[in-house]
């Protein structure tokens, strides 16, 4: 890989769902380029495709057609078990509601990705440690995520993305749940990732002021992307 | 530990602490499946105590002569001649003898009586059995719990305990058996097994009063070691012309009870496997709606990167874990409604029969099987539903 192939590559992408007999088209030709490093919002109107977009970038989804390349993986070539395995080492996904399972403490939450890997029941208590005191969550570790605010709980869904340290983050509306303090400790949170921890960040978000914590905002209608001009 | 296994017990973790959320439906599959495993122990429980109550009756050490072709003592036909050809033996013929040299033996027939129930006043057919002296010491494990033998050509019975309190005859009562009265001269214990349903008199007094002079139904001869009944069967092979048959009576009332426990089976299984097949239908649906309660959860660990397999083994073994509980409870619950429980069927001589529903370690092992079959087969398919979980609609799911 030279230094200057993109990160994410996605070429001619063809992604539609079916409603029983009726076909509903998304994106029909789309094209995106993503470079390592980078922290990319992605805006537009609610149905217009964003999580569609999140989701295959994420392996959760495949695209119809075209080609989806994540570092040296092409997903779109993938199976269901093989993107499975994928998801559990390259990426972390941020919820908009958290996703986090309530039967669990913070910490088992945080701990999820990390029983995908061969690592020892100490390494993972450390490692859980280490990024629930990152999110400023330290000493929090046997709370029910329903003893937390709404912003505690999605600093644990951030500690639970990154625990297994992957390179590329992706965030569904993880503000959208929050008031503007709580939101603003999370983007701090992402950004600070983004910058000091060199995590690739896509995050979907309704919220102009999030927004601005990204590098750039694309801006995503009638299947498309339109790169938005930022003042210097 | 392999990563796989990690996942399933998070899984297993995650449905067996968000059961409260699902409380009613899931203990209504489980009381529905401990239902089908108390049925069918119930059935298993009446078949193993009519077992009980006959093998425990029969010994081998005692030897039943039959003869007119059949190996029941119902409609068994010893001729006389028979009978005197071999008191005359004098070698030995594998019996054992008294002192004098005399076969260890009772003639005996059974003829069955109408009694009046004490209870309720139905009148039920009880099996009156005329036998020699010999008889009551002859056979294994019958003592005198009250009074005493009936006296020989005496119109005297003796009562099975089981009997006496069923039908409240008690020592000097006197009772109608045929066209005429007898009296109660004492009760007998027989360990629960089928002889304690019988009524015992006097041989010659039972063929008077019954009008059945001279016909005896069968022989029994104590033998002088368990090995011996092939030295009689032998030696009853050269002695006539009328064919006789001798069989330990350990053989006898395994033979008879096999039948009936078995027709109790034939019945019992197909009820509770009926209702096994509703409790299935109702396991499927608990576990589905289990599958549909924890769809968030499920999609949101498969999206962070858990197998296929680890949602399918949470949801099993739920629905396994729901079904131990189930047949545990069904199992504690026969125990305790059946266990000892009094029945009484048509059994030998088709007469009454007293038993103790016995629901033992076999009774309850194959019960709960049943039980946790339900989980295993009413599971299955749910899990699989819940490794076909399309993602991407399940995490919209939640909005
Ligand atoms: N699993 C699905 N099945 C059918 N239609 C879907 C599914 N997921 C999304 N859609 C439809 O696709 C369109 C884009 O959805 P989505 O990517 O969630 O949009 P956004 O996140 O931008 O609001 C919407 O019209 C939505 O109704
Ligand atoms: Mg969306």
């Amino acid at each position: 890989m030279t230094e200057n192939t993109p990160y994410i590559a996605i070429s001619s992408i063809r992604k539609g769902y079916r409603l029983g007999a009726e076909a509903i088209p998304i994106f029909s030709d789309l094209d995106l380029s993503i470079p390592r490093g980078d922290f990319v919002a992605v805006m537009g109107p609610s149905g217009s495709g964003k999580s569609t977009l999140l989701n295959m970038l994420a392996g959760i989804d495949g695209p119809d057609a075209g080609t989806l390349r994540i570092g040296t993986s092409r997903l779109d070539q993938m199976g269901e078990s093989a993107r499975s395995s994928w998801r559990a080492h390259n990426m972390g996904i941020v919820f908009q509601f958290y996703n986090l399972l309530p039967m669990l403490t913070a910490a088992e939450n945080v701990e999820l990705p990390l029983l995908l890997k061969p690592l020892s029941r100490k390494d993972r208590r450390n490692r859980v440690e280490k990024v629930l005191d990152l999110v400023g969550l330290a000493g929090r570790e046997k709370q029910y995520p329903a003893m937390m605010s709404g912003g505690e709980q999605q600093r644990v869904g951030i500690a639970r993305a990154i625990v297994s340290d992957p390179g590329l983050l992706l965030c569904d509306e993880p503000t959208g749940d929050l008031d503007r303090k709580s939101a603003d400790e999370v983007l701090g949170m992402l950004r600070f990732l983004n910058q000091e921890m060199e995590k690739t960040i896509v995050m979907v978000t309704h919220d102009p002021q999030a927004a601005l914590y990204a590098n750039r905002t694309l801006h995503l209608d009638k299947g498309n992307f339109h790169e938005e001009k930022r003042a210097a | 530990m392999s990563t796989f296994i990690k996942q399933a017990c998070v899984m297993i973790h995650a449905n067996i602490f968000s059961l409260r959320r699902r409380l009613a439906i899931s203990v209504s599959m489980a009381l529905s499946i401990s239902l089908v495993v108390c049925v069918l122990a119930g059935f298993l429980a009446m078949a193993k105590g009519f077992e009980v109550a006959l093998t425990g009756a029969g010994s081998p050490m005692v030897a039943v002569i039959l003869g007119g072709g059949t190996n029941q003592e119902a409609g068994s036909d010893i001729p006389a001649d028979a009978i005197r050809t071999l008191y005359a033996m004098t070698d030995d013929i594998g019996v054992s003898r008294e002192s004098t040299g005399s076969l260890i033996s009772s003639r005996e027939i059974v003829v069955p009586v109408d009694v009046k129930q004490f209870v309720d006043g139905t009148t039920r057919t009880l099996a009156l059995r005329g036998m020699d002296a010999d008889g009551p010491s002859i056979r294994e494990g019958i003592t005198l719990s009250q009074g005493r033998f009936f006296t020989s050509g005496a119109r005297e019975i003796v009562v099975g305990d089981r009997l006496a309190a069923e039908f409240g005859l008690g020592v000097g009562d006197t009772v109608r058996l045929g066209a005429v009265d007898w009296t109660v001269t004492g009760h007998f214990s027989a360990h629960g097994s089928a002889f304690e349903s019988e009524i015992w008199a006097d041989l010659d007094a039972v063929r008077a009063a019954f009008e059945r002079q001279g016909q005896i139904q069968s022989l029994r001869l104590r033998l002088t070691s368990s090995a011996s009944l092939k030295v009689l069967q032998d030696k009853l092979a050269t002695i006539t012309a009328i064919p006789l048959v001798a069989v330990s009576e350990a053989d006898l009332y395994a033979a008879q009870s096999g039948r009936t426990a078995n027709l109790i089976r034939l019945f019992g299984w197909p009820v509770a496997l009926l209702m096994a097949v509703g409790a299935t239908a109702g396991a499927l649906n608990t576990m589905m709606s289990s599958v549909s309660d924890r769809t968030v959860e499920i999609a949101t660990v498969r999206a962070l990167g858990f197998g296929r397999l680890s949602a399918f083994i949470g949801t099993w073994v739920e629905a396994v874990i729901l079904a131990s509980a189930g047949a545990v409870l069904g199992i504690i619950a026969s125990w305790l409604i059946f266990n000892g429980w009094q029945a009484s069927t048509v059994g030998v001589n088709n007469a009454r029969m007293a038993f103790q529903l016995a629901v033992t370690p076999s009774v309850m092992l194959t019960a709960g099987l049943l039980g946790l079959a339900i989980g295993i087969i009413g599971g299955a398919l749910p899990a699989i539903a819940a490794t076909r979980l399309p993602l991407t609609a399940a995490l919209r799911a939640r909005g």
